[in-house]
């Protein structure tokens, strides 16, 4: 004897259309959110170059006194400004650890230093000086802040990852 | 008249016209709400909490630079502002003087030490490891100005200094056709 399933129809409740969920309060969240956020965000952040001169491993080194490793043990790229007779003379000056060769890289121009020249010696000091991180920027008072960030710059781009900042001589008046 | 009357009277006296109307249906504004998703998402992402905003200042030319690197987490940042005319210290934009006193006048820098070592003083001692100095200097300053504040912070107990620059790929290339016009 055949058995027939009861009519699906009979199954059936009363069902209403799919209602769409009300998102007018989530609009009114988010609208007076993303003002806010807007208002917050900061398109043109500035980059940052980092010295750390904490602890005695550390990338920095005010004034003469460096920030750790020894001033003779590392590289140091000299920048001067003006001529002098006990050597100084406008660009910049390598001076390799052991070394009395320094390596003198003259400006181009007034205040147009030869940073390509730089870049490669940089380049050829990185593959000298393989397993070291460390250089020394030492810098003369009237230099520019411009060539100093340019300078630390390519030292960074070349692997010499930690700098120490210098300067030839500091005179305190306190 | 009863109320039965009046309504049939009223029915019979004007033919009423309905007119025909359609189901309106409501504006779909999902498609919306997802792109504000987006953004929201974005802009959360992006938004800087910190208190201090290093944002590219006005009147300023900044260095530029190949390499960036990010401000150390949890970092207590006092910033300082040097335009070649003035310098301006920590978020309020304290006048501190010419960048010419820095180097000349003993009271500028004795202030500026004060006022560095009173930053310090609100820093948890556990957090002096994390104390940022950044230097947001214009690239035509001298850099016997930068040493000094590099000097007096690093004595004062900031470990780390930052300098602002405008991250720049191609300056060596610029610089380079610059400089062999």
């Amino acid at each position: 004897m055949a058995v027939y399933r009861p009519s699906q129809a009979r199954q059936q409740k009363g069902q209403t259309a799919p209602q769409e969920p009300n998102l007018v309060p989530i609009m009114n969240l988010f609208v007076s959110i993303i003002p806010f956020l807007i208002l917050m965000i900061s398109i043109s952040q500035v980059a940052l170059l980092a010295l750390n001169f904490a602890g005695d491993e550390g990338g920095g080194g005010a004034g003469s006194s460096g920030g750790g490793a020894d001033k003779e043990e590392i590289v140091q790229v000299h920048l001067m400004l003006k001529e002098h007779h006990t050597g100084l003379f406008p660009g910049m000056e390598i001076r390799e650890p052991g070394s009395t060769n320094y390596t003198k890289i003259p400006w181009l121009a007034e205040n147009m230093y030869d940073f390509d020249k730089l870049n490669d010696q940089l380049i050829s000091l990185k593959e000298k000086y393989s397993e070291s991180s460390e250089i020394a920027v030492v810098v003369h008072p009237e230099v520019l802040y411009d060539t100093l960030i340019r300078t630390i710059d390519l030292c960074k781009a070349n692997g010499f990852v930690t700098v120490h900042y210098r300067s030839p001589k500091n005179v305190y008046i306190y | 008249m009863s109320t039965y009357d009046r309504n049939t009277r009223k029915r019979k006296g004007t033919r009423q016209v309905r007119r025909k109307t359609e189901d309106v249906k409501g504006l779909s504004i999902t498609s919306l709400l997802d792109v504000l998703t987006i953004i929201l998402v974005f802009l959360i992402k992006n938004v800087s909490m910190d208190a201090v905003k290093l944002d590219q200042l006005p009147n300023m030319q900044y260095p530029t630079t190949i390499t960036t690197e990010k401000l150390m987490d949890n970092a207590m940042v006092t910033p300082v502002k040097l335009y070649l005319h003035e310098v301006l210290m920590g978020v309020d934009n304290q006048f501190l003087g010419t960048p010419q006193d820095l180097v000349e006048n003993v009271e500028t820098r004795a202030t500026m030490e004060a006022y560095l070592l009173a930053e310090m003083s609100q820093i948890p001692e556990d957090k002096w490891e994390e104390a940022c100095l950044v230097v947001q200097a214009d690239a035509a300053i001298p850099c016997s100005f930068i040493t000094q504040i590099v000097s007096v912070g690093t004595s004062v107990g900031y470990g780390n200094v930052y300098f602002a620059t405008i991250e720049d790929a191609d300056w060596l290339r610029t610089y380079r056709s610059a400089s062999n016009e």
